[in-house]
């Protein structure tokens, strides 16, 4: 079925426009928002890839709801759209029965002050206690210089309590060199039973800060929404950006983003099976060795675009620049070197014991919490969830470049190392295909004018760590709305299913096999 | 040379030297993994810069915290004056009854386990619970390994047991298990791999270092060479276990004193690079595999010791 056929059998009096670069919006009343999604959902097993919000007061005194969810069979999306009054912001909560809406909502609480009625977990998300109660960020009338008093709102943790249950509490500070989040773990022994996370404590503010930035203006901040995912945050974004101005994007500027987004892949992969492999389990020899394997890749994003983390490459209409036949060998020849030695590397590690006694069984995620919690990416595809944007919503040049999506079903910390290990492959093969056409296609324009004017669109890419989804709303030639969703966002719960039932010791293994981003939830 | 001089002379030698410890099993950690690595010297800067700076204590500390320190310090130190080191026969050679040995150790993670709780973190209690388990998995494996040696030296003194050291070990092959269950036991008491990961800096995985969290200045710079010493320690008796020579004996004269210097460098160098390369080539067990490595250690001491008592062995 695609999206118009499913469109018909949820609401089949709504008046829909034709489908627009694959999505579908269906405007439904605020009554029938819950059916809808679960119909959506439920009936027909759709994923829940984004929901959020958007303060529409000014034009029609209500807030606007919107809830992506993903057709991957027919490569498009549904936009299912209500409109909730502005004087009474309340909206039937859809988590009971999409269980992957849980955060967005308590987000859309904590940002726009919409009340969803009926959530089984109503606490705040992206506020913590420091903030007064009624501040809503993400409103027109909020501006974004306020300064808030200091308040001391109740924000109580989930734990357990009884006889020999321990609560250990850790971070937001770490021994490590990472971004600041709280866990909190309850614990039996070493045994871990409940955790939750604290995260938002470097929220800043980006979804406010590009309202009313034109798109050029807005990509320093949307490249670092999460540094390690520079190349595919800006590809998310540039694609929706050029589907609200219409604008054609060369052939050559596709592939050449491909190119900067498959080397982004390559080169974090490679960071995190050594990380893993390497800190995680105190097999250093794999971390030191891989560390200075990713070392020529970031070398490599400095010859090619002048910094060491892929930024400034992809920009609306195009690339920032075109690459020649050196650079194309520069490439592959990088690319060939790291692989050939990462490869020999972790050979060793995947041939130990020791190790793979770690790896195997460790922060086991089952394909139905995969599910459940709407988990993205690697975390996904190492549960038996076979999606890949790359495939099922073709984008840049994936279209035309043989494309082989890994796939494992035993849901542990080592069937994830094992994906990362696919995947690398794969982004080789897509460099070398990418940069034969590159060289065929020589002298052909790798930029177009992008001018969005007005109007709204969804774009989308899969980062390496997973399905970057982002939707930005244009008035007069500047942001009106922009939502940049990073997968973290979603698989940062998973925590709460994966961890309960290894060791504590384990947990920093569990938690660098997802390796997600706190800034990039953050935002 | 006075057998209390000789004590003496022993303990300063292993307290100069313990520093070069863990200094030594980094830097060939280092080159094993292809990197540049930190000065070999730098334990000894790090000492001396904590004993410079200032101490923060948590307000929900009590004396214990700031006590616990001096007696892993102490625990440490006798345990190196005791045993036979660098020389054999000295004034205190007589305390090394193997049960005293596993005792004046225990004593000194007893301490440090009351050090990790009394602040109440929750990183020292973990880590303290942690290190209670592992001791109480060791402690019979060190006994009964020390015990197997007994047998054949017909002493329950380790300064003895240097009597069927080397040689003595080729003559009694059936002694080499224990060896390797003592090695392996060292391998625990130190907090390195399998067991412990002593450069991580992931708080919910630490033993040792996870007690070692709260504190700060001249208290983790006691500490700090608490854990050399007894690295050095294990280092020097295993080394002297399979080639014992360069003991100094009561009677050796300043030069021969200054030629044990050199004589253990080389057995820290070669110790320390043995567990350089145990650590670069695996990685750390599950903390839930730990009690199979313990068993392993306990296992191979009992073999030594089945076989000494019923074959009569001497």
């Amino acid at each position: 079925m695609n999206a118009a056929a499913v469109a018909r059998s949820i609401a089949p009096d709504a008046a829909l426009s034709p489908p627009d670069e694959g999505r579908l919006v269906v405007p439904v009343a605020l009554g029938d928002w819950e059916a809808a999604a679960r119909a959506l959902h439920a009936d027909h097993r759709l994923p829940l890839d984004l929901l959020w919000a958007t303060d529409d007061r000014a034009a029609s005194g209500s807030f606007g709801l919107h809830a992506a969810f993903a057709l991957d069979a027919s490569h498009e999306w549904i936009e299912l759209v209500t409109a909730v009054p502005g004087a009474d912001p309340v909206f039937p909560s859809i988590t009971p029965r999409v269980m992957a809406a849980h955060w967005y909502e308590r987000a859309v609480q904590d940002m726009f002050g919409l009340t969803a009625a009926g959530h089984p977990d109503p606490r705040r998300l992206v506020h913590h206690e420091n903030v007064p109660p009624g501040t809503w960020p993400l409103r027109k009338d909020f501006p974004w210089d306020a300064k808030l008093p200091w308040a001391a709102e109740p924000h109580p943790l989930a734990t357990v309590e009884g006889e020999g249950v321990f609560q250990v509490p850790v971070g937001p500070i770490h021994a490590g060199v990472i971004e600041p989040g709280h866990f909190r773990f309850s614990v039996a022994g070493e045994r871990i039973i409940t955790l939750e996370g604290k995260l938002f404590f470097t929220h800043k503010g980006v979804e406010k800060l590009l309202e009313g930035r034109t798109a050029a203006a807005a990509m320093p901040f949307v490249e670092r929404v999460s540094g390690d995912s520079a190349a595919s945050h800006a590809l998310a974004f540039c694609q929706a950006v050029e589907a609200v101005a219409r604008c054609r994007v060369p052939e050559r500027a596709r592939v050449l983003r491909v190119l900067a987004v498959e080397l982004e892949r390559f080169t974090m992969h490679l960071h995190d099976v050594a990380n893993i492999c390497g800190m995680g389990t105190g097999f250093t020899l794999l971390a030191a060795g891989g560390f200075r394997v990713k070392e020529r890749l970031q070398r490599l994003s400095a010859r090619l675009f002048g910094n060491r983390f892929f930024r400034g490459f992809v920009l609306p209409g195009g690339t920032a620049r075109d690459l020649g036949a050196p650079e194309l060998d520069d490439i592959e020849a990088t690319l060939d070197g790291a692989w050939a030695e990462a490869s020999g590397l972790f050979q060793i590690g995947l041939e130990s014991d020791s190790l793979l006694d770690r790896l195997e069984t460790t922060g086991v995620l089952s394909r139905d919490a995969a599910w459940a919690y709407g988990a993205k990416g690697i975390a996904a595809r190492a549960s038996g969830l076979d999606r890949d944007s790359r495939r099922d919503h073709p984008h840049a040049a994936y279209g035309t470049l043989p494309l082989r999506v890994p796939v494992r079903t035993e849901g542990d910390v080592d069937a994830r190392v094992r994906i990362r290990l696919d995947e690398m492959a794969q982004a080789r093969a897509l460099v070398a295909r990418g940069a034969a056409e590159c060289r065929r296609s020589q002298g052909a324009p790798w930029s177009a004018p992008c001018e969005p004017a007005d109007g709204d669109a969804l774009g989308w890419t899969e980062g390496w760590r997973g399905q970057i989804l982002d939707w930005v709303r244009f008035r007069g030639g500047v942001i009106d709305r922009a939502v940049v969703r990073d997968p973290s966002f979603c698989n940062w719960p998973l925590f709460g299913e994966l961890g309960p039932g290894n060791i504590v010791p384990d947990f920093p293994l569990c938690n660098k096999s997802l390796n997600l981003s706190y800034s990039g939830t953050d935002l | 040379m006075s057998p209390a001089l000789l004590t003496l002379v022993q303990g300063a030698i292993v307290v100069a030297l313990a520093p070069l410890a863990p200094g030594l099993v980094r830097r060939f950690k280092a080159v094993l993994q292809g990197r540049q690595g930190p000065p070999t010297l730098l334990p000894y800067w790090t000492i001396a810069t904590l004993f410079r700076k200032e101490t923060v204590v948590s307000q929900s500390a009590s004396w214990v915290f700031l006590a616990a320190p001096t007696a892993v310090l102490a625990s440490s130190l006798l345990a190196a004056c005791v045993l036979p080191l660098v020389s054999r026969g000295g004034a205190l050679a007589p305390l090394s009854h193997l049960l005293a040995v596993s005792g004046i150790w225990m004593l000194g993670s007893v301490f440090l386990v009351l050090g990790g709780l009394d602040p109440g973190s929750a990183f020292g209690g973990m880590g303290a619970s942690r290190e209670m388990t592992i001791s109480a998995f060791l402690e019979p494996a060190l006994v009964v390994s020390l015990a197997a040696l007994a047998i054949a030296s017909g002493s329950p003194a380790v300064d003895a047991m240097m009597d069927v050291a080397g040689r003595g070990l080729l003559l009694r092959p059936w002694l080499l298990p224990a060896v390797g269950g003592l090695a392996l036991v060292a391998l625990g008491e130190n907090a390195r791999y399998p067991v412990d990961n002593p450069a991580t800096h992931l708080e919910l995985t630490m033993v040792h270092e996870a007690m070692l969290l709260e504190y700060s200045g001249p208290h983790l710079a006691i500490l700090e060479l608490a854990s050399a010493v007894k690295l050095a320690t294990f280092a020097l008796l295993l080394a002297n276990l399979l080639v014992p020579a360069g003991l100094l004996r009561a009677g050796a004269g300043p030069l021969a004193a200054a030629a044990a210097v050199p004589a253990a460098i080389a057995k820290l160098a070669v110790t320390m690079g043995g567990l350089a390369l145990v650590e670069s080539g695996m990685a750390k067990l599950r903390l839930y595999r730990l009690p199979e490595f313990f068993f392993g250690a306990l296992f191979l001491g009992l073999t030594s010791l089945g076989i000494g008592l019923m074959a009569g062995f001497k």
